[in-house]
């Protein structure tokens, strides 16, 4: 059981990665489109009159599509000093609650942003840029990057459930516990050693 | 006028304006909407008055923001609205109303049919109102419509883009706070406002020219969510109707007094200059010419009308024929 | 700790007001839900998940609207707002600089001139993080790339660990007060304050600041003297002066947009990105998994940002709805105080809020309804636009919560207790406040030059 949901919990993270991929090279497309943008308002007289509408839905979308490998990394954010003092008993249910609560915003989250893709199909609303986008596709990517933060979060919370139902509670803290030291030390010389020429 | 009966308090939340320190905020809606009615309630109806950026709103959303309860009345532009409802764009199209006068016939006129739209969505228009006369701020010399070829100016909404493109001029996207610096360093040479925000936004510092052809009007109106209106008491919904038909007035005598007086605090007329804040650099007015109007009429109907009723659908069309078309003399489609 | 004690002195101040008939506070609520608050910190839940708890239980506790049914566009509107495509566009160019070893040029370039002093290295990674923020108009973008360039000197060096944290996360903290900034950007965008004259206004505030840092690192140094290194010929020095030029040149193209009048102060951070590409070809070094890589940072970085937003929006919209901002500024505006002490109690304010805010929802939620009352008691606008950055800067690197002091701590090449960074921070965060204080007493700093050029 608990080998199983580990497999779907790494599919589900290898496509969360080629979603954040996707969502990196969407800033690379973007500051391609603005400096475009500055060069043809300045150079050749033209613009597309809609950067800042398109480049708005860039990021919202940039971001929806991050979350859920931020996730699978074990990026977003927790104030976890205290939580490191203690023993490793009570650390897994406080992991477990902590996942759960995050579970539950992104639920909300999700369901605003399908509520929001529907009324936009109800109104069948447009932007007011100059190339008048609808606004259910902008928002309905969005809401598809949240989506599979939701599945990160419900894949990773059986995997967890079904640790601390196995007894193994090392194995929890590993799987949501802060990222160790050592991750992100080797990623951080990573970066500089393929700066020193690699 | 009946009084209002005694009975339980009635909350109501109005998200207005843009900005609290608009005089169509400070001299309309807290005077009429929020002390009027309580006023006139006997403190029965207790209004919490609110701006665009105290709740951090875009002004997009409002329909949406009556339509699910967040407020009871709201208030926006209706072109800043037409992306939800696309009718609205047609009551504030450039070009459409040479004056204040015929932009309020139309806008009345158009309100029974817009309404249809909006009920659609649990919404009413229940007044319309003006802002001061959407005119150009450039930084160089001009002294008709056609000098402004070739140059950059910073636009919103698509009935604007179809007006300057037909003029040859190239609209620039660049959101409204970036504006100032944008016409500071040059990054555009032209932008449009109302004449009595740019006093606020302080504008004259950054521009040398003004123009006092009103290009739309940027109208707006009150939005009340229906089923909450029609839950009322016939008296409280009376009172609410009633005080809305006096806030309109106001606007559109103060929309017609904030247009001149935007211009004349612009341009350091210290004696006109009662609303807006005077400015200390004075800038030089571009009176607009016979040939100006004329080129004006010619681009609405030409392309800034026809861009419309594709963007709005053949229907459009049609109402604007029948309710627009008697009143300023120009037919779609010939 | 110091979250907790101005928290307290927060609430101290709420029951006073309450107690003097200011307003009627319903202060069994407040307490209930900020201990909620301080529980779940330290039970290490996910900040995000504690702003939307927090809103789910404001909201159902206080407001009588169907709040949910406006929370997409809640959620939406603010992170679809052009204005904030600054944030990932500036993370992306840091990513590039360090990966193509341009930022580790610039250090050490500058760490030939500046390694003799009493102090040595520490002022290299004060003198390049402010070097580099004014390329970067990011604090954790500054922090995360000099750092990374930085830490890896250190290793086996006699430097006390918390100085080298805590100066690095200082230098980071210049990210944004040195223009270009997103501080400013968001602050102009809410408050319709030129974006070019807060730039030029917090040129001699942010020289004020690097000169206490630098000062402050000068006395730690002549206290616990460490061994110079050798003495290097000029020649030498003069040469590896040309490691800065790429640096110089991108100052140069990301500020002189601005100015020249290319660019918005946002698209400016998007040239930053193509140059910095630029510069990378030109080293050739820009490759297709160069990027890629800077694009993975890039999205995990800006999501982890995005996610605390999506919580501190929906936490500000429900707070806006039940009008706690407003009642809040309308208390201090009405407090019997002279104006420079409800600017203290502004100030006091945001630090307490920044002691466990992000700076940048900080700003968001709170800027809308101070703004007014910083007006109306006669304080200049761009001069408050800089007061905030520096608060929304010591918000970064004052503990318990402040990305800027994790992104340090996740990158030490030994790991330690973040304690060594809260510690090391400390006596920076102290001259970061000195600053705001002398920029209250003497406002001139931040506006003469806007005066000068105006
Ligand atoms: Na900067
Ligand atoms: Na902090």
């Amino acid at each position: 059981m608990l080998r199983a949901a580990t497999g779907l919990r790494r599919a589900v993270a290898a496509l969360a990665a080629l979603m954040a991929y996707l969502a990196g090279w969407n800033y690379v497309f973007c500051a391609v489109f603005v400096t475009g943008d500055i060069i043809g308002r300045n150079v050749f007289g033209v613009s597309s009159a809609a950067t800042v509408e398109v480049t708005g839905y860039m990021l919202a979308c940039g971001i929806a599509w991050g979350l859920a490998h931020t996730l699978a990394r074990r990026a977003h954010i927790r104030v976890d000093v205290l939580l490191n003092q203690l023993p490793l008993r009570a650390r897994a249910p406080l992991h477990l609650l902590s996942l759960v609560l995050l579970t539950g915003f992104a639920l909300f989250c999700a369901w605003a942003a399908w509520s929001l893709w529907d009324e936009s199909a109800l109104f069948d609303a447009h932007d007011n840029s100059a190339l008048r986008i609808p606004l259910i596709w902008p928002q309905g990517i969005w809401g598809v990057g949240i989506a599979a933060f939701v599945l990160m979060c419900a894949v990773l919370l059986l995997e967890a459930l079904l640790a601390l139902a196995a007894g193994q509670p090392g194995e929890l803290d590993r799987l949501l516990g802060s990222r160790s030291l050592q991750d992100e030390t080797e990623e951080a010389l990573e970066a500089v050693r393929m700066a020193r020429g690699g | 006028q009946a009084p209002i009966p005694p009975g339980p308090r009635i909350a109501i939340t109005a998200i207005t304006q843009p900005l609290p320190t608009q005089p169509q905020y400070t001299r309309v809606d807290q005077p009429l909407i929020r002390d009027g009615l309580r006023t006139a309630s006997n403190g029965r109806i207790e209004v919490t008055l609110a701006t665009h950026a105290e709740r951090n709103l875009a002004g997009t959303e409002i329909v949406r923001l009556v339509r699910s309860g967040q407020a009871e009345i709201g208030a926006g532009t209706l072109t800043t609205l037409s992306g939800d409802v696309p009718i609205l764009d047609g009551i504030d199209l450039s070009g459409l109303a040479p004056d204040i006068t015929l932009a309020r016939r139309i806008a009345d006129a158009m309100v029974p049919v817009a309404n249809r739209d909006m009920e659609r969505f649990g919404t009413r228009i229940i007044a319309t109102y003006p802002f001061p006369a959407q005119v150009v701020f450039c930084r160089q010399p001009f002294t008709s419509l056609a000098d402004l070829r070739g140059r950059r100016i910073r636009t919103f909404g698509n009935s604007l883009v179809d007006f300057f493109n037909a003029l040859g001029a190239q609209p620039t996207s660049i959101g409204f706070p970036e504006v100032y610096s944008a016409l500071e360093r040059g990054v555009v040479d032209c932008a449009i406002t109302g004449s009595g925000s740019g006093a606020a936004a302080r504008w004259p510092e950054v521009s040398t020219h003004i123009s006092d052809m009103p290009v739309s009007w940027a109208v707006a109106a009150y939005i009340v969510n229906v089923s909450w209106l029609n839950r009322q008491e016939p008296a409280v919904r009376e009172l609410i109707e009633r005080t809305f038909r006096e806030v309109s007035d106001r606007q559109w005598a103060l929309g017609a007094e904030a247009t001149r007086d935007g211009i004349d605090c612009n341009i350091g007329n210290r004696e006109a200059c009662r609303i807006h804040q005077l400015a200390a650099r004075p800038m030089t007015e571009v009176k607009a010419t016979e040939a100006d109007r004329a080129e004006t009429r010619r681009i609405f109907e030409q392309v800034v009308l026809p861009g419309w009723v594709r963007r709005c659908g053949a229907r459009c069309g049609e109402v604007y024929n029948q309710v627009i078309a008697p009143l300023n003399g120009i037919r779609f489609g010939g | 700790m110091i979250a907790i004690v101005f928290l307290l002195g927060l609430l101290g101040a709420l029951i006073f007001a309450a107690a003097s008939g200011v307003s009627a506070l319903p202060v069994a609520e407040i307490l209930m839900l900020v201990g909620i608050f301080i529980v779940f910190f330290g039970a290490g839940v996910h900040i995000a998940a504690v702003l939307g708890v927090l809103a789910f239980l404001v909201g159902f506790l206080f407001s009588d609207r169907p709040w949910w049914m406006f929370a997409g566009q809640t959620l939406w509107g603010p992170s679809s707002n052009y204005v904030l495509v600054a944030v990932p566009l500036f993370l992306l160019m840091g990513e590039i600089l360090l990966r193509s070893g341009l930022s580790g040029r610039l250090y050490s370039a500058l760490n030939l001139w500046l390694n003799r002093l009493p102090g040595g290295v520490l002022h290299t990674n004060i003198v390049s993080c402010a070097v580099f923020s004014a390329i970067s108009g990011s604090s954790v973008a500054t922090a995360a790339t000099m750092g990374s360039v930085a830490l890896p000197y250190f290793q086996d060096t006699k430097y006390d660990q918390r100085w080298v944290l805590g100066s690095l996360a200082a230098g980071g903290a210049l990210g944004n007060l040195i223009p270009p900034g997103i501080t400013f950007i968001i602050y102009g965008l809410i408050t319709e304050t030129s974006v070019g004259a807060l730039y030029i206004a917090a040129l001699l505030p942010s020289l004020l600041v690097t000169g206490l840092f630098l000062l402050l690192i000068f006395l730690h140094g002549v206290r616990n003297p460490i061994e110079k290194p050798p003495a290097v010929p000029l020649v030498l020095k003069l040469r590896a002066l040309r490691g800065l030029l790429p640096t110089v040149l991108l100052i140069l193209l990301v500020l002189g947009s601005i100015y020249a009048g290319w660019a918005t102060p946002t698209e400016a951070a998007a040239l930053g990105v193509t140059g910095a590409m630029l510069f990378a070809a030109i080293e050739r070094r820009l490759s297709f998994r160069l990027l890629n890589e800077s694009a993975e940072a890039t999205a995990r970085n800006t999501a982890l940002l995005g996610l605390i937003l999506f919580g501190a929006f929906l936490l500000n919209y429900i707070l806006t709805t039940i009008n706690v901002p407003q009642a809040l500024a309308a208390m201090i505006a009405e407090m019997p105080l002279p104006p420079w002490a409800v600017m203290l109690c502004i100030i006091g304010l945001y630090f307490a809020l920044g002691t466990f805010m992000e700076g940048f929802s900080m700003i968001i939620t709170t800027t809308p309804v101070i703004f007014p009352v910083v007006v109306a008691l006669g304080y200049d606008p761009i001069w408050f636009g800089v007061i905030i950055t520096m608060l929304v800067e010591i918000a970064q690197i004052s503990p318990p919560d402040g990305t800027v002091m994790y992104v340090l701590q996740g990158m030490r090449p030994k790991p330690g207790p973040i304690t060594d960074v809260f510690l090391g921070v400390m006596p920076f965060l102290l001259a970061y406040l000195l600053a705001v204080l002398l920029l209250l007493v003497f406002p001139e700093i931040a506006l003469w030059l806007p005066g000068m050029l105006g």
